[in-house]
This record gives C-alpha cells, structure tokens and sequence, in this order.
C-alpha cells in the first residue's frame, strides 16, 4: 500500500475525510476525532462526552438496545478516546465492523455501522437542549470511578503526576479526564452546550481505513455535517517552553513495594519543527530500545530495574524517563540515567549504534500499514500539519539523520522536573 | 519431505505444516500485502511445570518458582553474546513471555527476516548459564516482581487463582516471588532446559508475507535430531470445590477491585476440546455484553462500571475458569447480581434470538484475529499446544447449536464453584 492510494476531502469547514483503502484487513475502522483547547472550563464538560455519545442516542436509547444492534451488524464495536494532542483535548469515537464480503447476511455492514456513528455523534438521547438527567448521572458517576481509580495504576498515576508538576503553569498540566470536583459540578444542559459546541467549532478528522463504499460515507457525514453550522474553527496552539530553568523535585508517599521515578525533560523542539525526526532518533539511541543507553547501562550493567525507557513527545517538545527502582537506589539510578544523556550530548555513541537504532526505528514506522489502529493514529495525529507525511516519508526522514544532528538536538535538552513515587518508610520503627 | 497447505476456503486463509524430521511442528502462514513478518518459537513448558520426572528417574524434582520466566531471561544470553546485541544488526523487534502453560521467543520485522530468524532459531538452541549471568539476573526479575506486587489488578487476578485452586500449580505467580528465585542456580536451569526446550515440545510460528519453500528450506538447516521426549509432568488431582469462597487483600487505592471466578471440573491434565472453546466463547460473550439483564442490573446499581468490566476465558492442562473482573464500589453486591443470574441462565438456558446474535458476533469479533501478523502467530501458538486445528474453530463457531450451548452452560457455570476476590482500598 502507499500513500498516493490515499483519499481525502474536505467535507465541511474545519472537517477532514480520509480514505485509506486496503482489502488486507478483514474489517473496516472509521474514526471521529474532534479537537479544541484543553482548558480548564472545559476539560470536565468534554470528558462526559464520549460515554454520552456512544452509550445512547435518540434511536437507540439504551446501552442495551446499542449493544444489541452492534451485535445484529457482526459484533461490530464502536469504543472512545479521550486524548491529548499538544494542548488541545481530543474526543474521539471509532468504530470497527466486519468487512461487508465476510457479513453473509449484510452487504451493507460497513454502510450500516457508519450510521449508527452518525446517529450517536449527530442525534443522541437530547430533549429540551439537555442530555437526559439518567444518562448524564450514570455518566457522571462513571467519569468521577475513573478519576479516581487512576491512583490503582502506580506507573500511570506516576507519568501523569510528573506531567502536571512540571507543566503546572500550563494546558499540558491538565489531566484529561478532568477532576472530580470539575466532574461532579456538571449537568445535562452544560453537556449539550459542550457537544453543540464541539460539533460547530472544532477541529474534525474522520478517517475510513479498510473496505468500505467509500461514496455512501462521505455523503451520509456531509449531509449531516450540511445541518451544522461551522463556525469559529478552534486551531491548536501549543505553548513550548523551549529550557527549563530550574529543576523541580518531588516525593510522594504510599504503600508501593517499588518506587517509581519519572523524569521530564524539555527538549526545545516540537512539531511542526523539522528536527523532531532528529528527536526521534536521539530517544530511540537513548532509551527507546533494548539496546538503548538506559536499557544497556540502567538495567542490564547495573540491574537496577526491570523497566526503563524514554519517550519523546513531539507535540509539546517533552520527552519522559520512567522506572521502578528499590528506594535505596533511586538516586544511583537518576544519576546514571543523567550520564547516559550526558553521553550522547558529547557524542559517546558509534556510527554502528546509530544505524542500528535508525535501523530498528524504520521498521517499526513501517509497520504502521500493517495495523488499523496504528494506521489511524498516524493519520489523526497529523490533524494540525501542513503538510501530510506518510511513513515513508519518514522512513526516508530517519535514514538522513547524521550523527552531528543527533548530538545537536540532544544538547538542547534540558531537565524540568523529578517526580518520585516512593515507598512510605517503614524503617522508622526500627 | 513436504509441507502440508492447510486452506480455508471461506475465510480465504491459508498455511502450510510440517512436522520436521528434527521432531519440531513447523507453521508458515503467508500474508499477502504485509510488510511485518512475525515468528515465534515456544516450548510447551510454563510456570506450572514446577514438577517432573525423566525416565531414568525414579523420583520427582520439584524446581523453585517462576523459573520458566527465569529461564525465558536468561535464554537471551549465548557464548556468541546477548541476543538482543544481535537483532540490533537487523533492527528486528525482538521479545519473549512466559505464561502458565509455555514460554515464547518472538521477533517482529519488516526488513532483513532471514538473517533474524536464524538469530532466533540459534539463540534458543544454545542456552548459556554461568554464575555470573544468572546471579546479575536476578536484582532485574526482583524488580519485575515487585513492578507486578505494585498492580493490585494483577494481585486480585492471582488472589483469585489462589481461592479457585486447591492443588494445581495455576495458583501461582508466573514469576514466582523473590525468595523462589533466590534458590535458581545455573544447574536447575540447565535441567529445565534439556527437559523442556526438546523440539518435541516446541513449536515455530511463522506469518507475514513470505515464500513458504524459502522459509522450510532456512529452518532445515538450523534444526538437529532430537531425542523422543521423556519426561512425565506432574499435575496434581485437583477437586472441583474452589479452596477459598472468597479472599481480599487491601493496597493504596481508592476503589475496589474485584475478580470472580467460576471453576469448571477438570481431569488432570485435560485440555478443553475446540468445541467446548467455542461454546464458552459465546457464553462469555453473551454475560459480558451491555445487550445481557444482568449487565443492565449491575449498571442500573452502579456497581460497576463500563471502562473496567470484562469477562475471560482461562483455560490450559487441567485448569478451566471463567473470570469477571472489573471496579466496584461494591464488590460483594457485584458477585451476588453475576453469580444470580449465571445460575438462573444455567436452568433457564439462553434464548434462540440471542443465541443466534451472540454466535454472529463472536463470528465478527474472530474475523479480526486474521488482521494483524502477531495475532495469528501467537493464536495458532495456542491451538498447537493444546493439540487443536487453528481453523477448525471458525467451522464449528459456524455449526454451533443452541441445545449444545445449553448444555455447556449448565455445566461449566456453577456458583458453587465460584470464588471471589477483592483488592480493597486500606
């Protein structure tokens, strides 16, 4: 497959369609991304969303009713996403049905399951301009269980600690799913105001990945895009804080056997620069593979951990360090993940290391075609670009990184912030 | 000798078979347009094999736990070097897991998929075990034990294995805890592997898009003789009552977590049949699907809630359980509402309509498996080492009856032989 085989329109103001035709895949995913600023007034009212949508809607009313008529269409699923692009807040819905040639008893499943969409995105369980108090209750409950059970995933809970520590002063800083306070202050009519407004002024992509009759999407999303009124399109601006000046460091305790370290770096680049594919690079040689400095030197010289690994954040310019060490090592380990930065910054890697860490880098982007989801989250998160990229196009980016480029970008990076989660310390008594 | 094309005429997939002279079961499944390829090569040997006998023996060895995932670590390491140093010369993705009944070595790529897979085939065929090695291992499967003690889903998973099982070693962490491994020495490693890692008892999986000849003819020449395999697993007789109705643990979280197992009578060392698979599959289906009356009830009393709520299926020699797991405000109520109705559908059975929605939808939910190089590969895994045929399940799914199903869920789901656990906030 390549990318010329790709099709795509504009089907509204603010509102792109993509097509990626590929018959290897036995099933069809359609996705709808909507996009506007995280801002604190509106990060609780967006997160309702999602289950609003696709738990009801005027047709079907109930989750039961929903379920049933997926069930009828192949056990076809439509499931969200709450996520974050940069600093704007993305609500997404997708479905994912059998293809119609395997669908003995529908050759229109595909058709059939993007109308269900529609309906929960374009006329949910709504009367008097409020969602239905049962269903938003039902919601707000749910909302409000995940807020707070996101502490019973320590490492998860620890990433997004030292996300909102360091980027306090900032959208990034936001947690998603909003807070319970935010969450518990929310009511039908706030909703539908949030949804109309999502559906007028945000940013949109819909992508079709698959098989599908292609002609009967687009003209089922535009005939009811055709009822909105698009206007005041939200654009996504990013803060980027290029250096951190001073470095922030916090503990926190609870009852944990491992203490679990995340580190955040600013790294002064960040789409739509042209170095973030140098960036990418840097990570990956860093500690994005098994044969990384921090795999290599934290884990397999000094056993130190079983995990720990870097990710670059190419939307906001950040890059995260995280492992799970014994509370006696954590700072035997933050100096030797600070070395190995170190290292690469003077340039103490071969050229060998560096093809090999391209190598294994444009294998994975390569793969990309070869997964529905994968495929779609290149795509989408390409929402705001100038210019699409296709994963050759970056393939092709990581084969011209020079080792001098490397070493550039990665003397630009900076620590922010440290953030531990630590054991309570039980050797007081003793 | 010939490989064997076994096709599917329906699904439009096919594979091919050989049962290699070495004593090894040879699967390459060719998928057209892919750029990823995948293989994988697992032995039959997981963490419940903490017992056994070879047949100059005349009694049993009991190993330390976890040492099947010790032995997965340690295998990357070869006189040649570390193996992951070596699929960094062809930039393939390489990784490994051990599960309760096998242990796998696989590699992803897109480029260069010969010269991986012999890395793969040689790296598992040479096992290299010194003090040293296996003594530097050790702080790093501690952390990776203490990583899971940190995860009170995965801690209320095992709690439940524990309540559900007497006897039979699936009650135990994969990984065993940082005492057992404390007792692992080079030489207990050693004896695992020439017990286990004979190609008898493994297997080699192979998808993407690939020249099948090309591929046989690479893996021939990587491949010895092996010995018939001699040794006699012990599986203890394990009774259908659970051990404990129900057990909790507290950690510092906010809500509960609860996991509620239904425990299905098994032989020792039995394996379902596909079509009792299959069956279970919808059953499942069905209990874990919004369209069900008891969803609707436990929503309606809010106690659970839809991001967390699941149901599987696990099943290997021996051991069959069906597992509800999800958050709850409140477990207990949770378990009462589950256990009801499962009860209630046993006698009832389950209705023509919903019989007939739910087996398409399993239909639909299968067709995915064949979407992605990975999932095939480790699926096909599955079926071999349970002695089944990979495409035989989507014939008998096809064929399934509702008085077969019936009689499926009157005796897999009991709630007397159910049992409960709970991680609770302190």
């Amino acid at each position: 497959m390549n990318s010329n085989q790709i099709i795509r329109e504009s089907l509204s103001q603010g509102v792109n369609f993509t097509y990626i035709p590929d018959s290897k895949f036995k099933t069809t995913l359609i996705s709808f991304s909507m996009f506007t600023p995280l801002c604190e007034k509106d990060v609780s009212k967006n997160a309702l969303l999602p289950g609003l949508l696709s738990h009801s809607c005027k047709k079907y009313p109930t989750l039961n009713s929903i379920s049933t008529k997926l069930e009828e269409l192949y056990g076809a699923s439509v499931f969200t996403s709450l996520s974050k692009l940069g600093e704007s807040q993305v609500v997404s819905l997708y479905a994912v049905g059998l293809n119609s040639a395997f669908a003995h008893e529908n050759s229109n499943n595909i058709v059939d399951l993007n109308s269900l969409l529609c309906e929960m995105l374009f006329n949910p369980s709504v009367e008097e301009e409020s969602f239905k108090l049962e269903n938003v209750n039902q919601e707000k409950r749910q909302l409000i269980e995940d807020i707070e059970s996101e502490i019973n995933d320590k490492k998860a809970y620890a990433r997004r600690r030292c996300e909102e520590v360091m980027c306090e002063n900032e959208s990034f800083g936001i947690s998603i799913h909003g807070t319970v306070e935010g969450a518990k202050k929310l009511d039908g009519q706030e909703a539908y105001k949030a949804w109309k407004k999502l559906l007028s002024s945000s940013h949109i992509e819909i992508m079709v990945i698959g098989t599908a009759a292609c002609s009967k999407i687009v003209s089922e999303f535009k005939n009811r895009l055709s009822k909105i009124k698009r206007e005041n399109i939200t654009s996504c601006n990013t803060q980027i804080i290029k250096k951190a000046e001073e470095i922030k460091e916090i503990e926190e305790n609870m009852e944990v056997s491992q203490s679990k370290l995340v580190m955040g770096l600013r790294t002064e680049i960040a789409a739509p620069h042209s170095d973030t594919t140098a960036l990418l690079v840097m990570n990956a040689l860093f500690g994005g593979t098994a044969q990384s400095k921090l795999f290599l030197n934290v884990r397999e010289k000094l056993s130190l951990c079983y995990y720990c690994s870097s990710r670059y954040n190419k939307h906001k310019g950040v890059m995260f360090i995280e492992s799970g060490v014994e509370k006696d090592n954590v700072e035997k380990a933050k100096k030797e993940i600070m070395q190995q930065l170190k290292e690469i910054k003077i340039g103490n890697f071969t050229d060998l290391e560096l093809e090999e860490t391209k190598l294994f880098l444009s294998q994975g982007v390569k793969s990309t075609n070869d997964s529905l989801s994968a495929l779609n989250s290149w795509y989408v998160s390409q929402a705001f670009s100038e210019e699409i990229k296709s994963p050759r196009d970056i393939i092709e980016e990581i084969n011209n990184i020079k080792r001098e480029k490397v070493i550039e970008v990665a003397n630009k990076i900076t620590l922010d912030t440290v953030y531990l989660l630590s054991a309570k310390n039980q050797k007081e008594e003793a | 000798m010939e490989p064997k094309k076994i096709s599917h005429e329906a699904l439009k997939e096919e594979y091919f078979y050989m049962n290699h002279p070495s004593g090894l079961s040879i699967y390459v499944y060719p998928k057209k347009g892919y750029s990823s390829k995948y293989a994988i090569f697992g032995t039959n040997f997981g963490s419940i094999n903490n017992t056994f006998k070879l047949k100059e023996q005349t009694s049993f060895t009991v190993v330390p736990d976890g040492i099947a995932h010790y032995l997965e670590h340690k295998l990357f390491e070869s006189k040649q070097g570390d193996a992951f140093k070596l699929f960094s010369k062809t930039g393939a993705n390489a990784n490994a897991y051990t599960s309760f009944d096998k242990t796998a070595y696989l590699f992803s790529c897109t480029d260069n998929f010969e010269a991986s897979l012999n890395i793969l085939l040689d790296f598992v065929q040479s096992p290299y075990f010194t003090q040293e090695n296996v003594e530097k291992e050790r702080g790093i499967i501690a952390q990776e034990i203490k990583m899971y003690e940190d995860s009170p889903e995965w801690k209320s998973y095992i709690n439940l294995l524990g309540a559900l099982y007497q006897s039979h070693p699936v009650k135990l962490d994969i990984a065993g805890t940082v005492e057992s491994i404390s007792k692992i020495t080079p030489e207990i490693l050693y004896e695992c592997y020439n017990t286990f890692y004979n190609l008898r008892n493994m297997a080699l999986c192979i998808v993407g898009d690939v020249d099948y000849e090309k591929v046989f003819s690479l893996v021939d020449k990587k491949l010895e003789y092996s010995n018939p395999l001699e040794v006699t697993r012990f599986l203890p007789v394990e009774p259908h009552d659970v051990a404990k109705e129900f057990v909790s643990e507290s950690f510092d979280i906010h809500s509960s977590i609860f996991n509620l197992g239904f425990k299905e009578n098994m032989k020792v060392d039995s394996r379902l049949s596909t079509a009792e698979s299959v069956y279970t599959d919808i059953i499942l289906h069905h209990l874990s699907s919004p369209s069900c009356e008891m969803y609707k009830k436990l929503l309606e009393e809010e106690v659970i809630n839809i991001s967390s709520f699941s149901a599987d299926h696990l099943e290997g020699p021996g051991y069959s359980s069906v597992v509800f797991s999800g958050e709850s405000c409140n477990p207990q109520r949770a378990a009462e509402i589950i256990r009801n109705y499962v009860d209630k559908l046993a006698i009832s059975g389950i209705d023509k309509e919903t019989f007939e929605r739910s087996k398409r939808a399993v239909y639909g939910k299968s067709m995915t498996v064949f979407n992605k190089v990975s999932d095939i590969a480790n699926i096909l895994m599955g079926f071999v080492f349970s002695g089944k045929n990979f495409f035989d399940y989507m014939d008998i799914l096809d064929a399934a009856s509702l008085e077969d199903l019936n009689s499926r869920l009157a005796t897999e789901l009991k709630s007397k032989y159910s049992a409960l656990s709970v991680a609770s906030p302190k």
